[in-house]
């Protein structure tokens, strides 16, 4: 028997207004694997991965973590009702979210942003808190700077603090909404690093971003998102290599060329 | 408790009196035009003392611009109407009063221009240096620069900020009538020792100046917008 | 200058009964201002029924002077109300309404000014939303407000001068006493005037220097 995999979206929707962003996407993520989800500006891949955390509601279709819908009540009543803010809540503490912005929270210093899930959300004492907080910072190399304000840092130690942040859930899975978009090209590569010893690792991952060497390198699947819809997918070596639609290709020859 | 909230809202009791309360308001806006168009005048020389190249002005406009901006209006106004006549009284030999509207103007424009001058330094600041550096490329003189360049972009930059001040120059206005200058807090006064109603009179005066300065801080606001908007927009 | 010794400085008792009356008045009317700035700026962004009554008093405490107020909540409140009974109460109640209206409206341009990446992150993290405001929302307020807040406090103490209208035995209205005993008013209001604005001045380059120290401490050098 096929193992239940760790996220599952069934037919996913979202509108916004007018615009149907998300017009019907289904996909698997096995644990420890690593998709990876590419595609245009406006193709839908961070509104994808925001609705997977439930950040934003889908408009239609299901996520389920381990089998259990995220967006639903368990239920024979059709049509079934959504979950509440606590349930959702709860379930967050399963999925790890790294955004573009970092998000740290400037009034507190480096470990007392990792420390405050888990010891207010979890539950955790003191102690226990701060050496898993301490793990995760030692992952990300950072554990010389606990005491220090996220202001002082550069983009990409921020950055990796947010990762340490998350990663300090214990979540099963772990999100990034375009993690190194927003760093300076010579500070991409400290937060690839950590990314890539987190696949090694074997987290499982979703990783929406536009570095296509990364994805290429690192993903077990990737995903080829275009006007909402999963254009294409497949093995790293078959998206990259041999794109099947036009679309594709157009884009990872813009994707290539030198800049 | 009922019967207070009506003697409260009893608003007839202003349109009883209202010949005398706009006589009070006229004067209220009297001062404060006066004041205003001075303390302006002031604040703008201030300013400039402070942006200047020679450090004892500088130093002049930075203690006048303190001792206004932390003088209590009531405080200065008092020492203007009482102290201030006797020691220019005492130089010239004679005795000196001042008019209690003069006082007034006097001391409120001084407190004042000193708030205006921090705004309108912080305007000449907020200008880039860039453009002051293409006017002397271009061979302007500095002082017209600072004409043509740089005060006209820190009116139109500043002006919100200035309409906070206007505002807060009208509201000091109440105070004058603590020096008997006729004003509406003094008229409310006096009908209230009179009638010995001061529920409805407090009350109401209190929404008289609630009326003008929402109506014409919003007033200001819309015009100083659309005036920014075509130079910054 | 034997005026001086004889008028101010033997009288200096009176001096400090009057300036400690000014203190109090002042301590209490701050924090007065800052709870009902806080009440007043979350009823207005998170209770939606009553957001009206929320905007209308803070511009209605905005909008009319200082005196106005001191005299409406000295006469009339206690009539609607029944409260304040004292001449100080008011005094503090008064001060407090004033700056809370301002306070208010800087609180909510502190809230709104929050990115929304970090309640997101919150909520990522599992955190619910009330804990998420107390933990995330409320620091960073309180820290962005911090130069506002100082500056009210400048605004209270000048302010305070013109408690002595209704009878309360702060500085000002001890100077006046005595001028009214002697009538000589050049040394004890000119002594009067110089310590008010000594005193104002030192506090506000004190809550500036705090601000900045604390800004600084966070990293956050913009101020």
């Amino acid at each position: 028997m096929a193992e239940i995999p760790t996220i599952r979206v069934t037919d996913l929707h979202k509108t916004f207004g007018a615009l149907e962003v998300l017009r019907g996407i289904s996909f698997d993520v096995q644990r420890g694997s690593v998709v990876s989800m590419v595609g245009a500006s406006g193709s839908g891949k961070s509104t994808l991965l925001r609705c997977v955390n439930h950040l934003e509601t889908a408009t239609a279709g299901d996520v389920l973590i381990d089998g259990i819908s995220l967006c639903f009540q368990e239920g024979k009543s059709a049509p079934r009702k959504p979950r509440s803010l606590a349930q959702i809540n709860h379930m967050r503490r399963d999925l790890g979210m790294v955004f573009q912005q970092f998000n740290l929270w400037p009034h507190m210093t480096v470990l007392e942003n990792v420390v405050e899930a888990p010891r207010h959300v979890r539950g955790m004492s003191r102690a226990q808190a701060r050496d898993i907080a301490r793990n995760c910072l030692e992952r990300v190399h950072l554990a010389d700077k606990s005491d220090v304000y996220p202001a002082r840092l550069s983009g990409g130690q921020q950055q990796r603090v947010a990762i340490a942040r998350a990663l300090a859930m214990q979540p099963k899975v772990m999100l990034f909404d375009e993690a190194t978009s927003s760093l300076d090209p010579e500070l991409t590569d400290e937060v690839l690093a950590v990314m890539r010893d987190l696949a090694r690792d074997g987290t499982t991952m979703i990783v929406v971003t536009h570095e296509m060497a990364f994805a290429r390198e690192v993903s077990d699947h990737v995903m080829f998102l275009h006007n909402g819809l999963i254009e294409e997918q497949g093995l790293p070596s078959e998206v990259f290599e041999r794109p099947q639609t036009e679309r594709l290709r157009q884009f990872l020859n813009k994707a290539q060329r030198p800049r | 408790m009922s019967e207070s909230l009506r003697e409260t809202l009893d608003l007839a009791l202003l349109w009883e009196y209202r010949v005398v309360l706009l006589k009070g308001l006229t004067m209220t806006l009297g001062v404060f035009a006066c004041a205003a168009v001075l303390a302006v005048a002031g604040g703008l020389v201030a300013a400039l003392w402070r942006v200047s190249r020679f450090r004892v002005v500088r130093w002049v406009g930075t203690v006048h611009v303190e001792i206004a901006r932390n003088s209590p209006d009531y405080i200065m106004v008092v020492w203007v109407h009482f102290v201030l006549p006797l020691l220019l009284g005492a130089i010239i030999r004679r005795r000196l009063e001042f008019d209690p509207f003069v006082s007034a103007v006097i001391a409120l424009s001084y407190v004042y221009s000193g708030y205006f001058a921090e705004t309108f330094r912080a305007g000449i600041e907020a200008v880039p240096r860039g453009q002051i550096e293409a006017g002397r490329g271009l061979g302007m003189s500095e002082r017209k620069i600072m004409w043509r360049v740089i005060l006209p972009q820190v009116v139109r930059r500043m002006l919100p900020e200035s309409v906070n001040q206007f505002i807060s120059l009208f509201k000091a206005t109440s105070i004058v009538s603590l020096i008997a200058v006729p004003d509406l807090m003094y008229q409310v006064g006096i009908i209230s020792a009179q009638v010995m109603r001061p529920m409805p009179l407090y009350t109401g005066a209190a929404l008289v100046y609630f009326a003008v300065v929402l109506l014409c801080a919003n007033l200001l606001g819309l015009l100083s917008n659309r005036w920014r908007n075509k130079v910054f927009a | 200058m034997g005026n001086w010794e004889r008028l101010v400085w033997n009288q200096r008792e009176a001096f400090l009964a009057g300036f400690q009356v000014t203190l109090q008045v002042c301590a209490v009317a701050f924090v007065g201002a800052i709870l009902g700035g806080l009440l007043l700026c979350l009823v207005r962004v998170y209770v939606r029924p009553l957001r009206p009554v929320a905007v209308v008093l803070i511009e209605f405490f905005r909008a009319t002077p200082i005196l106005v107020q001191l005299l409406w909540v000295n006469y009339v409140w206690p009539e609607l109300f029944g409260w304040p009974n004292t001449f100080f109460s008011a005094a503090c109640v008064a001060l407090a309404v004033q700056s809370s209206g301002y306070l208010a409206e800087t609180f909510r341009g502190a809230i709104e000014a929050i990115p929304k990446g970090h309640l997101e992150a919150a909520s990522s993290l599992g955190m619910p939303p009330w804990r998420a405001f107390l933990r995330i929302v409320m620091p960073q307020v309180l820290l962005d407000a911090a130069p506002s807040i100082g500056n009210q406090l400048t605004v209270i103490v000048k302010s305070s001068a013109l408690v002595s209208v209704i009878a309360v035995p702060d500085l000002m209205f001890q100077s006046q006493k005595l001028v009214n005993k002697w009538y000589e008013p050049i040394e004890i209001l000119t002594a009067t005037a110089v310590i008010y604005i000594l005193f104002i001045f030192l506090l506000s380059v004190t809550l500036t220097w705090l601000a900045r120290a604390m800004r600084r401490r966070y990293g956050l050098t913009a101020l």
